[in-house]
């Protein structure tokens, strides 16, 4: 399954790179716009290492941003499935919190935070938790009739049960949310990295940006390209192992 | 079978998509219409630009020039190489990189004299009469910006090591400098000084600036550039631009036209208001036009020579680029007076 991922990726990579580099020689393009195979290649040789250590980097925030995402939603997706009042003050908050740029917020996180790791965490959470959010709110909300009524007619229903048997009911499609959301994860850290640090490769890669140098990016895309597929790896062997264990056929067999 | 049908279908893909692309016209643009991309948005430091455009100097050069504000994503040289700009704004460390790189570009006009980028800070909590005197300070510096290098480049010759002072990352947001946590926070001392200051003095907070310049820093910040190929095919065109562009300057400069200048201004830039405006141009004018004997729009040879020397000390670029064979300005190399 890693290997595929790899490869994927790898095809993915090296097609875009190749598109780019017939864009520059068919357009004659400078290496200041668009480098060269050579220019890419000393780049990669000089800032491989470095570049790999901000990524490793950026990636730990990311998962980290990205649990505390994960309970964040099955906290606000529980208490927002209630129809009382404060579910719903919480699922509105949640939704106007979302529609604020971050860019905007950014200043207001500064002042609470300061630019460190507490800063990345929470961007990254604020982005990456929404579309958590909203597949949440429709798993929990959605009562399992045939089951549900089972133990509400012999009057075994509890506060927690329907959460429960919700959960259960919908894990497959819980496991596919949080491994597609892992990717906004990653963007939202080097987001996060870009407005609001001094490390990781959100930030090397602002310096690039700064210093025009596009084959500095592209090694920097490689090594996200990478990181990303591994932790998409870590959470899909993950999903399949809980699936197993919970004796859940997997999705395409009978 | 079924390869070659894929393979057929992602060559056709991409040819689709390439030539749904505007780089597969971007050179078969109108000769007639010209377009100048700033270095940032439009604010007092492109007046002479404005005023130029608003009081029908290009118009009467027979130019229909378009100016498009830039930003950090929009790059001037990009442009001008990717046929989409015929003249644009960037500052000299872009201009330095991008030739060392192999860009065709020349310099045809220096907008500012004087780089105004500075350093602000509170003089009631740190006190810096010369540069020995950032020892132990947090400076506020822009990793991979300009003002790195000349921080850099100033501590260097005051003989401060990096590790005697605390270098801050910088971004947009002057909240760290707000908080006091940066002593020394890098401005642009005409555009954004009069809006960061009037902030603080309001707070009732003494402020001011640390100029590398006077402590022997001499850099170059904007200038107008051009693409060679467009210098050696159509040299009347440049000619006519830079007419144009340097009437506007002047007029732009002129203390008598003041009001004017502001009215055009206010016009391009309705975030700022008109009293704001005023403090910047006449900062700005001290920047455009210092010295009474030397035109608006030299090209300071000097100050670009200093700027390439301190890219190449700091391995910005690999090796001197010979910055003079691309200075091709009207006034290149007049002697500026001693500072």
């Amino acid at each position: 399954m890693l290997h595929k991922r790899i490869y994927q990726f790898l095809i993915i990579y090296f097609l875009g790179l190749s598109a780019l580099f017939i864009v520059k020689y068919s357009l004659e393009l400078s290496d200041y716009v668009i480098p060269s195979p050579a220019e890419v290649w000393s780049a990669a040789r000089q800032y491989f290492f470095s570049f790999f250590i901000n990524s490793v980097n950026t990636l730990c925030v990311a998962i980290l941003g990205h649990m505390i995402s994960i309970c964040l939603a099955t906290a606000v997706a529980i208490i927002g499935s209630k129809t009382n009042w404060i579910g719903s003050f919480i699922k509105i908050g949640a939704y106007n919190i979302q529609a604020y740029p971050i860019v905007a917020v950014a200043p207001i996180i500064f002042i609470l935070f300061g630019d460190g790791l507490s800063s990345r965490l929470l961007i990254t959470a604020m982005i990456c938790y929404f579309p958590l959010l909203l597949s949440f709110i429709g798993v929990f909300s959605e009562p399992v009739a045939h089951i549900e009524h089972f133990y509400n007619s012999t009057g075994q229903m509890t506060w927690w049960l329907p959460i429960k048997i919700r959960l259960f009911e919908n894990i497959s499609k819980l496991i596919t949310v949080i491994s597609g959301s892992a990717t906004v994860a990653m963007v939202g850290t080097i987001v996060a990295e870009f407005i609001a640090a001094d490390a990781g490769i959100g930030y090397r890669i602002r310096i690039a940006l700064y210093q025009s140098d596009l084959a500095k990016i592209l090694v920097a895309l490689f090594l996200i390209g990478i990181c990303t597929s591994l932790y998409l790896f870590v959470l899909e062997y993950s999903g399949t192992r809980i699936k197993k264990k919970l004796d859940i056929p997997a999705e395409g067999s009978q | 079978m079924k390869t070659k049908i894929a393979l057929l279908m992602l060559s056709a893909t991409l040819a689709a998509v390439w030539l749904s692309s505007p780089l597969a016209y971007c050179r078969d643009r109108n000769p007639h219409k010209i377009t100048y991309r700033l270095k940032w948005i439009l604010n007092t430091s492109s007046a002479g630009d404005i005023y130029a455009d608003a009081a029908g100097y290009f118009a009467q050069n027979g130019l229909d020039v378009q100016i498009r504000p830039g930003g950090p994503e929009r790059d001037p040289i990009k442009e001008l190489e990717l046929g989409r700009a015929e003249f644009g704004v960037a500052s000299a460390d872009q201009i330095i990189r991008a030739l060392s790189k192999g860009a065709d570009i020349v310099v045809v006009y220096q907008l500012f004299q004087i780089n105004p980028l500075q350093w602000i800070y509170r003089p009631d909590k740190t006190l810096i009469e010369n540069p020995r005197d950032l020892m132990g300070k947090t400076i506020g510096i822009t990793h991979g910006g300009i003002d790195e290098n000349i921080m850099k480049a100033l501590l260097a010759k005051s003989g401060i090591k990096l590790s005697e002072v605390e270098l801050y990352s910088v971004r947009y947001d002057f909240t760290p400098f707000y908080q006091a946590r940066v002593d020394l926070w890098p401005i642009y001392r005409n555009a954004q000084g009069p809006v960061i200051g009037a902030r603080l003095e309001e707070a009732g907070e003494k402020i001011a600036y640390f100029n590398p310049d006077k402590h022997g820093i001499h850099t170059v910040a904007n200038s107008v550039i051009t693409s060679g190929k467009i210098l050696r095919t159509r040299p009347e065109l440049v000619d006519q631009f830079i007419h144009a562009l340097h009437r506007g300057w002047e007029a732009a400069m002129e203390p008598s036209n003041t009001e004017k200048t502001i009215a055009m201004i206010y016009q391009a830039d309705k975030n700022t208001p008109a009293e704001t405006i005023k403090k910047q141009l006449e900062l700005t004018r001290a920047f455009v036009k210092p010295y009474a004997q030397i035109p608006i729009g030299a090209i300071d040879a000097s100050a670009w020579r200093q700027t390439e020397k301190i890219m190449t000390d700091q391995k910005l670029i690999d090796k001197p680029v010979g910055i003079d064979q691309f200075l091709r300005g009207t006034f290149v190399n007049a002697k500026k007076p001693q500072r």
